[in-house]
């Protein structure tokens, strides 16, 4: 059944809009002159050369980069575990066990900010990258659990069966059956995680400190003051790196993952 | 016991979330306590805060659902879905901050919105919608309908199309089928989509500092200023309290009404 005129219309529009402030973000990060505008009034690199030059950003997105990468590999290590864990588990236990990790996401950022802030000041961490990767493992491990549970509920569990009864130990069996079908939410996982580590900013400005901030939080900071093309200049970096890593995720995985439909067989590329 | 060591990290990281938690309430009774909330809850200005909190976080879910569906149900329907999730998708996960930015931009005293209409000559001088309400829901709405989009795009692909047809083949018009069986059982999305973003909203920081003015404060925007600017971590705990119950007392009708269609749809 095709859809109906207005819903077309809504959601042209809408495919529009989504990306619209982007397109604009990235527009005016050209502009050769101090003054914010789009369309920009000429076309330079200007305020890309100002990023590279100046440590204090160069430092956020090294701070960034590296908070988002592990968070990245030490969510799906832990993701990876918790599904495994609960792969048979008994449905109630199971479902307990998924309401808690799933828990972060449905908690109001400002109220988890300050709650998280209170333990790493008791901690003497607060400022530091330590805490805020700590902060950083509860809010994306939400984000990891999802497609390595959807891809394990896809693998047909007959297939480790049949390893083990060609002679498998249960550890070949996973390293050599479970595992590499496994692969492609483990991407996705890791992906997602390092996204939303490297993007996160409500719960992480409170967390942050003179010293160590993230690229995200400084474009905050720089905002509140003033809108200039070089904080354009960085936000198209962001936007870039973003849009890439969604690519790389439908190229390896298929966005379907997003959508997850746990109890569908179906090709996850479809 | 294999299956507690596999857990065990997990545990940990959920035992951090619900150790935060547990601080936040603890921290405010013990610092504050009642007096610090009745002085609150009788702060002229922390109820309108309040009250601004909550309504905007029910226009933007409101208006994340009526946009949303028709996108959902496009996407759902389409032959290229992957291609338009991809405009979906990337703008979800570009950072809140540089979405927002990208709002100031367009909708300026000098943005790109005003501009243009002063250019065609249809305004003479500028509207002004950035640092008002208006601003601050068109910023949340674009940050959180990804969401919404994806929580009912995923339950529409759930469901079975051979009722869809069977409702048309018994002679329902097209508007009839989409009332009598696409909407009701998409609705468990569409449920699911709205207290997440109500939560999201409600506790929104960035974008209303950003696009908001400086009268257009929300829960959020007041706890960071009085964290950072007036350095009162006991007040600005107990408003985080705050927000939670508020927060709940929104999502609380949605899930009375998700526990309703649950049993009417099983009821059959």
């Amino acid at each position: 059944m095709r859809t109906g005129l207005s819903v077309r219309t809504i959601a042209a529009l809408l495919l529009i809009l989504l990306p619209a402030p982007l397109v604009i973000v990235i527009g005016s990060s050209f502009s050769p002159l101090a003054v914010l505008g789009f369309p920009p009034p000429g076309f330079s690199w200007r305020w890309y050369l100002e990023f590279l030059r100046t440590p204090e950003w160069l430092w956020a997105f090294g701070v960034s980069a590296g908070i988002a990468l592990a968070s990245a590999v030490l969510t799906t290590l832990v993701a990876l575990g918790a599904a495994l864990a609960l792969q048979g588990a008994p449905a109630r236990w199971r479902g307990w066990a998924e309401t808690a990790i799933l828990a972060p996401l449905l908690f109001p950022h400002a109220a988890l900010g300050i709650g998280l802030l209170g333990w790493l000041i008791l901690a003497g961490l607060n400022g530091t990258a330590t805490g805020i990767l700590a902060a950083h493992l509860i809010l994306c491990v939400p984000f990891a659990y999802r497609p390595i549970a959807v891809s394990l509920a896809q693998i047909d569990t007959s297939l480790a069966e049949a390893a083990t009864i060609l002679g498998a130990d249960p550890r070949q069996a996973f390293r050599r059956v479970t595992l590499p079908l496994l692969r492609p939410g483990i991407a996705a996982a890791m992906l997602f995680s390092f996204i939303i580590s490297f993007d996160e900013v409500t719960v992480t400005m409170f967390l942050v400190g003179p010293e160590t901030t993230t690229l995200p939080v400084s474009i905050y900071a720089r905002l509140n003051d003033s809108a200039d093309p070089v904080v354009a200049a960085i936000s198209s970096i962001l936007i870039l790196l973003t849009a890439g890593l969604v690519l790389l995720m439908d190229w390896l995985v298929g966005l379907r993952i997003f959508i997850d439909v746990e109890e569908e067989g179906r090709h996850p590329a479809a | 016991m294999n299956r507690l060591l596999l857990f065990a990290p997990m545990g940990l990281l959920i035992a951090g979330f619900a150790l935060s938690v547990l601080g936040l309430l603890w921290s405010s009774l013990i610092h504050g306590g009642a007096a610090l909330y009745a002085d609150l809850l009788t702060d002229p200005i922390i109820l309108r805060v309040l009250w601004r909190t909550a309504w905007i976080a029910v226009v933007t879910t409101g208006l994340c659902a009526v946009l949303g569906y028709p996108l959902a149900l496009f996407l759902a329907r389409s032959p290229r879905r992957n291609l338009w999730l991809i405009l979906v998708i990337s703008p979800w996960l570009v950072s809140i901050v540089v979405r927002t930015f990208g709002w100031m931009v367009l909708l300026g005293n000098r943005g790109v919105i005003n501009t243009s209409l002063r250019g065609w000559g249809i305004i003479d001088s500028p509207i002004r919608i950035l640092f008002t309400p208006t601003a601050v829901i068109i910023g949340l709405v674009h940050v959180f309908i990804p969401f919404m989009v994806i929580a009912i795009l995923s339950s529409l692909l759930q469901q079975d199309r051979r009722l869809e047809e069977a409702g048309r083949i018994l002679g329902g018009t097209r508007w009839q089928t989409f009332r009598r069986v696409t909407l009701p059982l998409s609705m468990p999305g569409v449920t699911g989509g709205c207290s997440l973003v109500l939560l999201m909203a409600a506790g929104a920081i960035v974008t209303p500092l950003l696009l908001g003015g400086l009268r257009d404060r929300m829960l959020g925007t007041q706890i960071y200023s009085e964290i950072f600017q007036v350095y009162n971590f006991d007040r600005a705990t107990a408003m985080a309290v705050l927000l939670l119950v508020l927060a709940l007392l929104l999502v609380a009708p949605l899930r009375l009404l998700e526990a309703r269609l649950r049993h009417r749809l099983e009821a059959g």
